[in-house]
Protein backbone atom coordinates (compact mmCIF):
# COMPACT_ATOMS: atom_id res chain seq x y z
CA UNK A 1 0.00 0.00 0.00
CA UNK A 2 1.07 3.28 -0.79
CA UNK A 3 0.29 6.55 1.61
CA UNK A 4 0.14 10.13 -0.42
CA UNK A 5 0.03 13.49 1.04
CA UNK A 6 -2.54 15.35 -0.21
CA UNK A 7 -4.31 18.88 -0.64
CA UNK A 8 -7.69 19.58 0.37
CA UNK A 9 -10.49 22.02 0.93
CA UNK A 10 -12.42 22.31 3.88
CA UNK A 11 -15.11 24.08 5.88
CA UNK A 12 -13.99 24.37 9.82
CA UNK A 13 -16.99 25.39 11.41
CA UNK A 14 -16.35 27.21 15.34
CA UNK A 15 -19.09 28.03 17.84
CA UNK A 16 -19.19 31.40 19.35
CA UNK A 17 -17.64 30.26 22.53
CA UNK A 18 -14.65 29.13 20.77
CA UNK A 19 -14.00 32.75 19.88
CA UNK A 20 -11.19 34.04 21.58
CA UNK A 21 -9.83 37.30 21.34
CA UNK A 22 -6.16 35.95 21.97
CA UNK A 23 -5.38 34.47 18.20
CA UNK A 24 -3.11 31.65 18.95
CA UNK A 25 -6.52 29.79 20.77
CA UNK A 26 -8.73 30.55 17.77
CA UNK A 27 -6.05 28.74 15.60
CA UNK A 28 -5.71 26.02 18.03
CA UNK A 29 -9.42 25.96 17.80
CA UNK A 30 -9.86 25.23 14.57
CA UNK A 31 -6.64 22.84 14.32
CA UNK A 32 -8.71 20.66 17.02
CA UNK A 33 -11.75 21.07 15.11
CA UNK A 34 -10.30 19.94 11.48
CA UNK A 35 -8.67 16.89 12.51
CA UNK A 36 -11.82 16.09 14.55
CA UNK A 37 -13.75 16.13 11.17
CA UNK A 38 -11.46 14.16 9.21
CA UNK A 39 -11.27 11.43 11.71
CA UNK A 40 -15.10 11.36 11.77
CA UNK A 41 -14.83 11.73 7.75
CA UNK A 42 -12.40 8.54 8.41
CA UNK A 43 -12.38 7.58 4.46
CA UNK A 44 -14.12 8.44 1.30
CA UNK A 45 -13.87 6.91 -1.96
CA UNK A 46 -11.84 9.82 -3.72
CA UNK A 47 -9.40 9.91 -1.18
CA UNK A 48 -9.11 6.46 0.51
CA UNK A 49 -8.50 6.68 4.04
CA UNK A 50 -7.01 9.57 6.47
CA UNK A 51 -4.45 8.86 8.27
CA UNK A 52 -3.54 12.01 9.71
CA UNK A 53 -3.60 15.97 8.50
CA UNK A 54 -0.29 17.28 8.64
CA UNK A 55 -0.34 21.15 7.78
CA UNK A 56 -2.84 23.64 7.84
CA UNK A 57 -2.03 25.74 4.02
CA UNK A 58 -3.98 28.33 4.03
CA UNK A 59 -7.26 29.57 6.22
CA UNK A 60 -9.67 32.13 5.03
CA UNK A 61 -11.53 34.68 6.25
CA UNK A 62 -14.49 33.80 8.69
CA UNK A 63 -18.24 34.26 7.58
CA UNK A 64 -21.08 34.47 10.54
CA UNK A 65 -23.68 32.11 9.73
CA UNK A 66 -26.73 34.12 10.60
CA UNK A 67 -28.92 31.07 12.35
CA UNK A 68 -26.52 29.90 14.80
CA UNK A 69 -23.97 32.19 14.96
CA UNK A 70 -20.95 29.84 14.24
CA UNK A 71 -18.33 31.32 12.12
CA UNK A 72 -17.19 29.01 8.90
CA UNK A 73 -13.58 29.38 8.09
CA UNK A 74 -12.67 28.15 5.00
CA UNK A 75 -9.58 26.48 5.08
CA UNK A 76 -7.08 23.79 2.35
CA UNK A 77 -4.55 21.89 4.38
CA UNK A 78 -2.46 18.36 4.06
CA UNK A 79 -3.04 15.39 4.46
CA UNK A 80 -1.68 11.65 4.63
CA UNK A 81 -4.30 9.38 2.90
CA UNK A 82 -4.08 5.40 1.93
CA UNK A 83 -6.28 4.67 -0.84
CA UNK A 84 -5.97 0.65 -2.17
CA UNK A 85 -5.52 -0.16 -6.12
CA UNK A 86 -6.93 -3.10 -8.05
CA UNK A 87 -3.90 -4.74 -9.14
CA UNK A 88 -1.67 -3.21 -6.20
CA UNK A 89 0.37 -5.91 -4.43
CA UNK A 90 -0.54 -5.55 -1.03
CA UNK A 91 0.93 -7.02 2.80
CA UNK A 92 -1.38 -8.06 5.13
CA UNK A 93 -2.47 -10.13 8.73
CA UNK A 94 -4.21 -13.09 8.88
CA UNK A 95 -7.16 -12.05 11.13
CA UNK A 96 -9.73 -15.10 10.47
CA UNK A 97 -9.61 -18.32 8.78
CA UNK A 98 -12.56 -19.61 7.11
CA UNK A 99 -13.23 -23.32 5.07
CA UNK A 100 -14.19 -21.19 2.62
CA UNK A 101 -11.06 -18.41 2.60
CA UNK A 102 -9.16 -15.91 4.65
CA UNK A 103 -9.85 -12.30 6.11
CA UNK A 104 -7.12 -10.19 6.34
CA UNK A 105 -6.00 -7.15 7.69
CA UNK A 106 -3.90 -4.42 6.37
CA UNK A 107 -3.70 -0.89 8.18
CA UNK A 108 -6.88 0.76 8.66
CA UNK A 109 -8.10 -1.92 6.40
CA UNK A 110 -9.98 -4.27 7.83
CA UNK A 111 -12.57 -5.91 5.13
CA UNK A 112 -10.42 -8.04 2.51
CA UNK A 113 -11.21 -11.32 1.44
CA UNK A 114 -9.17 -13.95 0.27
CA UNK A 115 -10.96 -16.94 -1.36
CA UNK A 116 -10.02 -20.29 -1.12
CA UNK A 117 -10.65 -20.27 -5.15
CA UNK A 118 -8.19 -17.55 -5.66
CA UNK A 119 -5.47 -19.41 -2.97
CA UNK A 120 -3.14 -21.38 -5.68
CA UNK A 121 -2.03 -24.62 -3.86
CA UNK A 122 -3.72 -23.79 -0.62
CA UNK A 123 -5.47 -25.96 1.14
CA UNK A 124 -7.87 -25.75 4.20
CA UNK A 125 -6.76 -27.60 7.19
CA UNK A 126 -9.25 -27.87 10.00
CA UNK A 127 -8.68 -28.35 13.77
CA UNK A 128 -8.72 -26.74 16.47
CA UNK A 129 -6.62 -24.25 15.21
CA UNK A 130 -7.78 -24.14 11.30
CA UNK A 131 -5.30 -22.89 8.68
CA UNK A 132 -4.34 -23.59 5.02
CA UNK A 133 -1.44 -25.30 3.94
CA UNK A 134 0.09 -25.73 1.00
CA UNK A 135 2.35 -28.30 -0.87
CA UNK A 136 5.89 -26.55 0.17
CA UNK A 137 4.63 -26.79 3.84
CA UNK A 138 3.76 -22.69 3.83
CA UNK A 139 1.58 -22.11 6.40
CA UNK A 140 -1.83 -19.15 6.65
CA UNK A 141 -2.58 -19.37 9.88
CA UNK A 142 -4.15 -16.32 12.61
CA UNK A 143 -0.95 -13.78 12.33
CA UNK A 144 0.75 -15.04 9.54
CA UNK A 145 1.84 -11.91 6.91
CA UNK A 146 0.58 -12.57 3.89
CA UNK A 147 1.64 -10.85 0.49
CA UNK A 148 -1.37 -10.70 -1.53
CA UNK A 149 -2.46 -8.93 -4.87
CA UNK A 150 -5.52 -6.88 -5.03
CA UNK A 151 -8.23 -8.21 -7.24
CA UNK A 152 -10.99 -5.93 -7.04
CA UNK A 153 -12.21 -3.60 -4.50
CA UNK A 154 -15.55 -2.02 -3.36
CA UNK A 155 -16.59 1.32 -1.54
CA UNK A 156 -18.62 0.56 0.90
CA UNK A 157 -20.15 4.31 1.55
CA UNK A 158 -22.46 3.39 4.86
CA UNK A 159 -19.58 1.69 6.39
CA UNK A 160 -17.24 4.38 5.19
CA UNK A 161 -14.43 1.47 3.88
CA UNK A 162 -13.20 -0.01 0.77
CA UNK A 163 -14.07 -3.72 0.88
CA UNK A 164 -11.53 -5.42 -0.71
CA UNK A 165 -11.12 -8.75 -3.01
CA UNK A 166 -7.48 -10.31 -2.62
CA UNK A 167 -5.45 -12.97 -4.71
CA UNK A 168 -2.72 -15.31 -4.15
CA UNK A 169 -2.32 -15.51 -7.89
CA UNK A 170 0.34 -14.23 -9.22
CA UNK A 171 4.83 -15.06 -8.43
CA UNK A 172 6.02 -13.91 -4.90
CA UNK A 173 3.07 -14.07 -3.06
CA UNK A 174 1.58 -15.54 -0.09
CA UNK A 175 2.92 -16.49 3.24
CA UNK A 176 5.88 -13.97 4.33
CA UNK B 1 -2.53 10.43 -18.38
CA UNK B 2 -4.92 13.09 -18.80
CA UNK B 3 -8.09 11.58 -18.25
CA UNK B 4 -9.95 9.95 -15.18
CA UNK B 5 -9.13 6.45 -14.90
CA UNK B 6 -12.49 4.84 -14.37
CA UNK B 7 -12.48 2.10 -11.69
CA UNK B 8 -12.78 -0.72 -13.84
CA UNK B 9 -9.74 -0.03 -15.75
CA UNK B 10 -7.87 0.76 -12.86
CA UNK B 11 -4.68 -1.58 -12.41
CA UNK B 12 -1.78 -0.88 -10.65
CA UNK B 13 0.33 -3.11 -12.61
CA UNK B 14 0.31 -1.61 -15.35
CA UNK B 15 0.67 1.91 -13.50
CA UNK B 16 -3.19 2.80 -14.64
CA UNK B 17 -4.12 4.42 -11.34
CA UNK B 18 -6.11 7.22 -10.21
CA UNK B 19 -4.71 10.88 -11.40
CA UNK B 20 -4.34 11.76 -7.39
CA UNK B 21 -1.56 9.01 -7.67
CA UNK B 22 0.18 10.66 -10.29
CA UNK B 23 -0.30 14.11 -9.19
CA UNK B 24 0.43 13.55 -5.08
CA UNK B 25 3.57 12.67 -3.51
CA UNK B 26 3.63 9.13 -2.52
CA UNK B 27 5.65 8.55 0.88
CA UNK B 28 7.05 5.18 1.48
CA UNK B 29 6.65 3.64 5.07
CA UNK B 30 9.03 4.11 6.40
CA UNK B 31 8.64 7.84 5.44
CA UNK B 32 5.39 7.94 6.72
CA UNK B 33 6.43 6.08 10.25
CA UNK B 34 8.15 9.51 10.85
CA UNK B 35 5.61 11.92 9.77
CA UNK B 36 3.25 9.95 12.32
CA UNK B 37 5.72 9.48 14.85
CA UNK B 38 6.04 13.56 14.71
CA UNK B 39 2.48 14.00 14.72
CA UNK B 40 2.22 12.13 17.38
CA UNK B 41 4.19 14.04 19.42
CA UNK B 42 2.95 16.90 18.72
CA UNK B 43 -0.40 15.93 19.25
CA UNK B 44 0.52 15.16 22.92
CA UNK B 45 1.80 18.82 23.30
CA UNK B 46 -1.07 20.40 21.36
CA UNK B 47 -4.22 18.60 23.64
CA UNK B 48 -4.58 17.36 26.85
CA UNK B 49 -6.78 14.35 26.02
CA UNK B 50 -4.34 13.68 23.20
CA UNK B 51 -5.34 10.31 23.02
CA UNK B 52 -9.12 11.40 22.35
CA UNK B 53 -7.27 13.22 18.97
CA UNK B 54 -6.13 10.06 17.81
CA UNK B 55 -8.33 8.68 14.87
CA UNK B 56 -8.37 4.64 14.42
CA UNK B 57 -7.19 5.21 11.44
CA UNK B 58 -3.86 7.03 12.39
CA UNK B 59 -3.82 4.03 15.49
CA UNK B 60 -4.33 1.41 12.65
CA UNK B 61 -1.65 3.11 9.85
CA UNK B 62 0.86 3.94 12.47
CA UNK B 63 0.84 0.18 13.77
CA UNK B 64 1.30 -1.36 10.30
CA UNK B 65 3.94 0.92 8.97
CA UNK B 66 6.36 0.27 12.48
CA UNK B 67 5.65 -3.26 11.50
CA UNK B 68 6.38 -2.84 7.99
CA UNK B 69 9.07 -0.72 7.61
CA UNK B 70 12.24 -2.17 6.33
CA UNK B 71 14.05 1.15 7.23
CA UNK B 72 14.29 2.79 10.26
CA UNK B 73 16.99 5.08 10.72
CA UNK B 74 16.10 8.86 9.41
CA UNK B 75 19.38 8.53 7.06
CA UNK B 76 18.32 5.30 5.26
CA UNK B 77 14.99 6.85 4.80
CA UNK B 78 16.21 9.13 2.97
CA UNK B 79 19.42 7.18 1.09
CA UNK B 80 16.70 5.14 0.02
CA UNK B 81 14.55 7.83 -1.60
CA UNK B 82 17.68 9.20 -2.94
CA UNK B 83 18.81 5.53 -5.04
CA UNK B 84 15.29 4.77 -5.87
CA UNK B 85 14.65 8.45 -7.47
CA UNK B 86 17.78 7.60 -9.84
CA UNK B 87 15.74 5.02 -12.15
CA UNK B 88 13.10 7.68 -13.18
CA UNK B 89 10.62 5.68 -11.49
CA UNK B 90 7.16 6.76 -11.48
CA UNK B 91 6.51 8.01 -7.44
CA UNK B 92 4.08 5.32 -6.85
CA UNK B 93 6.61 2.29 -8.66
CA UNK B 94 9.02 3.82 -5.99
CA UNK B 95 7.37 3.55 -2.76
CA UNK B 96 6.08 0.22 -3.92
CA UNK B 97 9.85 -1.11 -4.30
CA UNK B 98 11.07 0.93 -1.09
CA UNK B 99 8.55 -0.77 0.71
CA UNK B 100 8.34 -4.54 -0.11
CA UNK B 101 12.29 -4.60 -0.83
CA UNK B 102 12.93 -7.04 -3.57
CA UNK B 103 15.17 -9.37 -3.09
CA UNK B 104 15.73 -10.47 -6.92
CA UNK B 105 15.38 -8.67 -10.26
CA UNK B 106 12.54 -11.70 -10.70
CA UNK B 107 10.46 -10.60 -7.54
CA UNK B 108 11.40 -6.60 -8.69
CA UNK B 109 8.84 -7.03 -11.64
CA UNK B 110 6.78 -9.18 -10.10
CA UNK B 111 5.63 -6.55 -7.79
CA UNK B 112 6.30 -3.71 -10.24
CA UNK B 113 5.36 -5.01 -13.53
CA UNK B 114 5.30 -1.62 -14.56
CA UNK B 115 9.11 -0.78 -14.60
CA UNK B 116 9.36 -3.53 -17.75
CA UNK B 117 6.33 -2.17 -19.77
CA UNK B 118 6.87 -0.73 -22.99
CA UNK B 119 8.28 2.83 -23.73
CA UNK B 120 10.00 2.72 -20.61
CA UNK B 121 11.94 -0.34 -20.32
CA UNK B 122 14.39 -1.08 -17.44
CA UNK B 123 17.49 -3.08 -18.25
CA UNK B 124 17.83 -5.87 -15.89
CA UNK B 125 21.25 -5.05 -14.84
CA UNK B 126 19.89 -1.56 -13.65
CA UNK B 127 17.78 -3.09 -11.71
CA UNK B 128 19.64 -5.29 -10.26
CA UNK B 129 22.44 -2.43 -9.57
CA UNK B 130 19.02 -0.85 -7.55
CA UNK B 131 18.88 -3.59 -5.71
CA UNK B 132 22.56 -4.04 -4.51
CA UNK B 133 22.25 -0.29 -3.46
CA UNK B 134 19.47 -0.79 -1.59
CA UNK B 135 20.72 -3.92 0.37
CA UNK B 136 23.89 -2.19 1.09
CA UNK B 137 21.73 0.63 3.00
CA UNK B 138 20.07 -2.18 4.69
CA UNK B 139 23.54 -3.78 5.78
CA UNK B 140 24.73 -0.83 7.04
CA UNK B 141 22.15 1.27 8.54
Amino acid sequence: MVFMEVEMPWNVIISPDKLDAKGLLLHKAIILRLMDDIANKKASKEHGYYAAVTTLNTLGEGKVRELSGDVLFPVTFSCITLKPAKGEILVGTVDKILKHGIFLKSGPMSSIFLSEKTMRDYKYVGGENPMFLNDKHAKLEKDTMVRFKVLGLKWLESEREFQILATLAGDFLGSI
Amino acid sequence: MSTEVRDEDENAAELKIGEEFLKSKCLMNCEIARILDHKYDQLQQMSDDATNQISQVFEKSMQYVKRCSRYKNPDAVRQVREVLSRYKLAEFELCVLGNLCPETVEEAIAIVPSIKSKGRKLEDDAIEKMLHDLSLIKKFE
